[in-house]
């Protein structure tokens, strides 16, 4: 019983300071979940932290940043992370009607409604598709084959992407030979690469004479705030009263769905959503305030379907989320991993059942809202302010650079800043060139480490 | 991360240097930064992460049995390190913004409208709304413009209806002969 109770106060912990990290990391624009979600949590796991709180952890701070990126996204016009990135038009366009505050307000009660109802669907959907559980395992290096393909495909870079991943997998398959020539063995290094890949793109291009004039900008860039209006009173308003029945069952619909389809990206289904619900709104304040409410909500409840179902059905990262920014649940070595050769999983899959991902999801979501939807509720002018006015971009490069640097060397030492820079700049050229984004590229990975060797292995037998 | 921004008003301001001298401007990983100033922060936060890294990698060692958890926790002050590097460099180098806090302009809520109608075909009835929006939109002073609009665009959907076969091309709202 005391091991229960420390479990679950270690959870709740680790779920609140999640959240905490999370809701200032999303109000900072351009911090993608990926390149800050994976390497912290993979701290924590490594860290030795209880499941259950790498799970919270986790969590709780990606429900907590989809709230908070409302904040730059709806006051600023400039999207919070990737995820903010599809709802910006129906953002801008009710900034300009001067209610941004109303955009805000949507956003973060969408995101709280659809969080609720998102966790108790994954794991319905998870113990559905279960019993596949053991056949998807068998296979995996060929699933893993398969679902890199299709997600190349369904790419910006379409057929040049499926191509690209040959040469892509080829060199993270090479550096790994050459890595263990020097007995060194790398995970978490290929992630960070992949995840701060544009970053590494846009530096070296900004040394190369011909890319750095057309980067340059005559003047500082220009941010026009939002006023601030509060027409509650009290700390927490009722997120019922701030969106109406209609766009609490929209919302409801639309988190159901998107938690159902949790094999394509988040940003996608964002989209295609606003489109489905939009298309069924005439009148055009009420399309645009609806939509905007439920696109939020599938920021959410894209992200936790995509986390969870893979991880209690299978435990295999099979999903964009699952390979990107939740990768560590799966895959921390080495604490948590996925051995390709004895096809072991040992993982948050098997050390938590069904019901303690039950339990510990709804866990996070309610310590997330806790944290943000009142902190944006009523801080969201003041925060956005601060970040536009104090924290320079320099300032989160350079926060960016160190953990390079930090992570290499923990990992690999200089091979490790070497693999980071070569899989960032190769990855950044890919996605910028021919739209071989960063969903195909930790695909590619997993190819590179699970697919590749039962490849070899049939061609050689 | 490119996107452009709704013009703010007021005529931009050149950028406020406070030595005189023009920095060097680039637009790298979707916002402004100073080529100098960008330089110096990337040594200091490498600098500074590397530092504290190594540091505790040296002392914890010595302190921490296991060697494992000596290799974690020395991350763990590695990335304090990392924003404490962040943290210097917001201090020492200002954000290359500048931020306007928005008035309403009337003349900018035309131009959402006329955009919304653009892009969703038509703004659709006012009366087949929820209580809810009606009184939504009345609160935040939005009922009148778009019952406006909303007469507008009948009025010229009334005017294109008409079977005038002599119509400029470009008068073809509703379709129309093509």
């Amino acid at each position: 019983m005391e091991g229960l109770l420390y479990e679950i106060l270690m959870a709740f912990g680790l779920g609140l300071l999640g959240a905490v990290v999370f809701a200032a990391i999303g109000l900072v624009s351009g911090t993608d979940e990926t390149t800050t979600l994976a390497p912290l949590t993979m701290l924590v796991a490594l860290l030795g932290a209880p499941p259950a709180g790498v799970l919270t952890f986790f969590l709780a701070g990606a429900v907590a940043k989809h709230m908070t990126h409302a904040v730059p996204t709806a006051l600023l016009g400039i999207p919070g992370d990737t995820a903010a990135t599809a709802l910006l038009a129906d953002a801008n366009h009710l900034r300009r009607l001067g209610v941004p505050h109303i955009a805000l307000r949507k956003m973060i009660s969408g995101a709280a409604v659809a969080a609720v109802i998102a966790v108790p669907l994954s794991v319905l959907f998870a113990v559905l598709l279960a019993p596949f559980g053991d056949v998807i395992k068998e296979f995996a290096p060929w699933v893993f084959l398969c679902a890199a393909l299709t997600i190349a495909y369904f790419s910006a870079g379409r057929w040049a992407a499926v191509l690209a991943l040959v040469p892509f997998v080829l060199v993270i398959v090479a550096l790994q030979t050459l890595t263990a020539h020097y007995g060194v063995k790398l995970a978490v290094s290929y992630f960070l690469g992949i995840a701060v890949a544009p970053l590494i793109a846009s530096l070296f291009a900004l040394l190369a004479p011909d890319e750095r004039e057309r980067m340059r900008r005559d003047e500082y860039r220009l941010f026009s705030l939002a006023p601030d209006v509060k027409s509650w009173s009290g700390y927490f308003p009722n997120p019922f009263k701030v969106i109406n029945p209609k766009q609490t069952r929209m919302t409801a619909v639309a988190a159901s769905v998107s938690s159902a389809t949790f094999v394509f990206s988040p940003v996608a289904m964002t989209v295609v959503m606003g489109e489905i619900i939009g298309s069924r709104i005439k009148q055009a304040y009420d399309r645009l305030t609806t939509v905007i409410t439920a696109r939020n909500g599938v920021t959410e409840s894209t992200y936790i379907a995509e986390a969870l179902i893979p991880l209690i059905a299978f435990g295999l990262p099979l999903s964009p989320v699952a390979a990107g920014p939740a990768a560590p649940l799966f895959n921390a070595p080495p604490r948590f991993f996925v051995d390709n050769a004895t096809g072991e999983i040992n993982n948050l899959h098997n050390l938590l059942n069904t019901y303690e991902f039950l339990g510990y999801g709804l866990l996070s979501v309610i310590v997330a809202i806790l944290v943000a939807y009142p902190f944006t509720m009523n801080f969201a002018h003041k925060a956005a302010s601060f970040v536009a006015r104090k924290v320079s971009h320099e300032s989160v490069i350079a926060t960016f650079i160190g953990l390079v640097l930090v992570i290499g060397i923990w990992e690999g030492g200089l091979l490790g800043v070497m693999v980071i820079l070569t899989i960032g700049l190769l990855g950044g050229f890919l996605a910028r060139l021919i739209g071989f984004n960063m969903g195909v590229q930790f695909m590619g990975y997993y190819t590179a480490v699970l697919s590749v060797p039962a490849i070899i292995a049939l061609t050689g037998a | 991360m490119n996107q452009s921004l709704a013009k703010p008003l007021g005529a931009p301001t050149p950028p406020a240097t406070t030595d005189g001298r023009t920095p060097n401007l680039y637009e790298v990983w979707g916002d402004t930064v100073a080529g100098r100033d960008l330089m110096l922060s990337i040594l200091l936060g490498g600098a500074v992460s590397l530092g504290t890294f190594g540091l505790a990698h040296v002392a914890l060692h010595q302190v921490v049995e296991s060697v494992q958890m000596a290799k974690a926790y020395s991350m763990l002050v590695g990335i304090l390190g990392c924003l404490a590097g962040g943290v210097a460099s917001a201090w020492l180098f200002k954000p290359k913004r500048l931020v306007l806090e928005q008035v309403v302009d009337p003349a900018f809520r035309q131009q959402v409208v006329a955009e919304l109608l653009k892009e969703y075909g038509s703004l659709g009835r006012l009366e087949e709304l929820s209580p809810h929006v009606v009184a939504e939109l009345h609160e935040l002073g939005l009922y009148e413009l778009f019952r406006e609009a909303q007469a507008q665009e009948a009025l010229v959907r009334e005017a294109d209806a008409e079977p005038d076969r002599h119509l400029p091309m470009n008068a073809s709202l509703v379709g129309g002969r093509s």
